[in-house]
């Protein structure tokens, strides 16, 4: 009963447009002053202590980090790179897109920020060598959803958070279905391009690739030592992150030299604007999950599914549905923070791999970057490549079918996601 | 005003460079520990307060972080039932989300004020700065006022002038430039 009126109050509150953070914390607050005599005081304190915690810190340093190398130049180094390693297939330009992408998402953490960078050097070049422009659009605004897949990824920060699961497992556990979707994408593109008979480049000399591949292994090398950190043991997660972004700021200021000094500040700003939101929706999440767990709603959920005798099969089918659902509305954070904590305990009962289960979720939250009415990255790519929302859903459609088998797959062979942490044990 | 801008701009880009800059020195710290020539400096410094001091800047920045992130319209919530509405309700809409906000925060502010007072006269304090508690916890209501009276200016402009602050959540530093030379 409780859980109905809380998620009814949740819903009506956010429909009326306003944050999402303040949102859940009027749910609570009302919930809390009008239904039961839980102190109300304790809920202050609980904005306080709901993100008092190490690893949470590792968002605003992730955060920074990518926006020092979401650059212009670094983009354009690392377009260099894909285009000299897959130009001379079929697609020439369209597989460059998608290998750009998977390079940049290893730097960046957000999706349209991948799109952006990738799109606005590589779709105008593709338009000129005459390639249609919705294949352009279709590739680079999948491809750049990859942005949250390949480590390091806020999006599994907010699920480790949200589930105390380990944020090294989850991050290697993305490696492998994020290389697997990037050569979905690019089958599929190599295929349309094929059968369309569109233009390739000529093939690069083995020097000019490991030229460009010297320019753009500045960028590469944070991966290296975000995973390679924390898989060794140097570092915790956030001492990464934190490695991570000092890395960034000497690359993009004295290596690469695209940012002058003085604009350093400006990115500690936009950077520390982004965290504050994020860390705001999460402290008010933290409110939401207090209140469900006080009402004991995740447990009731948990009984309820399994008295269904649904089993984790058609569970999973359900969960999908759900954040698929949740994903036409809503940014991947606020999903994650509000949906983790309810499902998490019923996936438990049901014997799912909490890496599994989070790596699901994560390509849940792509798929809804990428459809409409709210995908993040159409609206971007619109603005990029002046294309009505209408006419680039119908350009990602081959793309977004891809996709979604994806995820089917994801789904039931829990192997992709857990062969690799499990082969080199991480922890 | 002007004045109030600058500062909480200052503040919160202070805090994320500090934060950084700590954890970072922690870690190489950890590791100069290790080496046997550099112990005579090594072992005059600790860091081992550096986690919780990073905790406490990062809460400080999210509270001011978050009444900034107003000014910039960076908070976003689900808007596709609303913006679908004719001009009129659209505005009530908004009006009445913006006064929401507002309403949120000064109770949480006034909340966060009445736990601030109550540790002030337990005198507890932190465990490894020492700090007092009640210092750490002012960041509560000092940042819940900032945000409701930032959601009050947003809204009195927007009554005003019919605009809301908009985030451009799609800039990448360093395009514009590269545009007119696009096709490389």
């Amino acid at each position: 009963m409780s859980a109905i009126i809380i998620f009814s109050l949740l819903i009506a509150v956010m429909l009326t447009g306003m944050p999402i953070s303040i949102a859940l914390g009027i749910t609570v607050l009302t919930f809390l002053f009008t239904m039961t005599s839980v102190p109300i005081e304790s809920v202050a304190l609980k904005l306080f202590t709901g993100i008092e915690h190490f690893e949470i810190m590792a968002i605003p340093f992730f955060i920074l980090a990518g926006n020092f190398l979401t650059h212009g130049g670094v983009a354009r180094r690392m377009i260099a790179f894909a285009k000299s390693l897959v130009g001379h297939w079929a697609g020439g330009l369209g597989l460059t897109g998608v290998v750009a992408c998977a390079l940049f998402a290893a730097v960046s953490g957000s999706s349209p920020a991948t799109v952006v960078a990738v799109g606005s050097i590589l779709l105008p070049a593709m338009v000129q060598q005459g390639f249609p422009r919705k294949f352009g659009a279709g590739v680079v605004t999948t491809s750049g959803a990859l942005g949250i897949l390949i480590p390091p990824s806020i999006v599994m920060v907010m699920y480790a958070v949200a589930t105390s699961t380990s944020i090294g497992k989850l991050f290697i556990a993305g490696i492998v279905p994020g290389l697997l979707l990037a050569t979905i994408l690019g089958l599929v593109t190599w295929f349309i391009a094929w059968r369309n008979g569109y233009p390739k480049l000529p093939r690069a000399r083995f020097a000019d690739t490991l030229r460009a591949f010297r320019e753009c292994v500045w960028g590469l090398l944070l991966i290296v030592i975000v995973i390679g950190g924390i898989y060794a043991g140097i570092f915790t997660p956030t001492e990464a992150a934190a490695m991570s972004a000092v890395y960034a700021f000497v690359v993009a200021v004295l290596v690469y030299r695209d940012m002058p000094l003085k604009r350093v500040p400006k990115v500690l700003l936009d950077s520390a604007n982004m965290s504050a939101m994020l860390l705001y929706i999460i402290t008010n999440a933290v409110l939401f999950s207090f209140l469900m767990t006080s009402e004991q709603i995740p447990q009731a959920m948990a009984a309820w599914i399994i008295d269904q005798n649904l089993g984790a099969w058609a569970f999973l089918i359900i969960v999908n549905i759900l954040l698929l659902a949740a994903g036409n509305v809503m940014e991947p954070s606020s999903i994650v923070l509000i949906t983790a904590p309810i499902l998490f305990p019923v996936a438990m009962q049901l014997g799912i791999d909490p890496i599994h289960f989070g790596i699901l979720m994560t390509v849940n939250m792509e798929i809804g970057m990428c459809h409409p009415p709210v995908g993040l990255n159409l609206y971007v790519a619109s603005g990029i490549t002046r294309m009505g929302i209408t006419e680039l859903t119908v350009a990602v459609t081959p793309w977004l079918i891809a996709m979604l088998l994806f995820l089917l797959l994801v789904t039931y062979v829990p192997a992709i996601s857990l062969w690799l942490p499990n082969l080199i044990g991480a922890r | 005003m002007k004045v109030l801008d600058r500062l909480e701009e200052g503040l919160i880009t202070f805090l994320m460079a500090a934060a950084t800059i700590i954890i970072f020195l922690a870690v190489v710290h950890r590791y100069a520990a290790g080496v046997h020539w550099l112990n005579p400096i090594t072992r005059t410094m600790s860091f081992s307060w550096a986690q919780e001091l990073c905790i406490y800047m990062f809460v400080w920045m999210a509270k001011f972080g978050a009444a900034y992130g107003v000014r910039t319209g960076i908070h976003v919530g689900v808007d596709v039932l609303v913006n679908r509405l004719p001009p009129k309700g659209r505005h009530a809409f908004i009006i009445f989300s913006l006064l929401a906000g507002a309403g949120f925060t000064g109770t949480i502010g006034s909340l966060g004020a009445t736990l601030v007072y109550e540790i002030a006269s337990t005198g507890q304090t932190s465990a490894d700065l020492e700090l007092p508690m009640w210092l750490v916890y002012l960041a509560i209501p000092c940042g819940s006022y900032l945000m409701c009276f930032r959601f009050l200016q947003v809204c009195w402009r927007y009554i005003r002038t019919h605009q809301l602050p908009s985030h451009n959540e799609a800039h990448v530093e360093g395009i514009d430039d590269l545009h007119p030379r696009g096709g490389q």
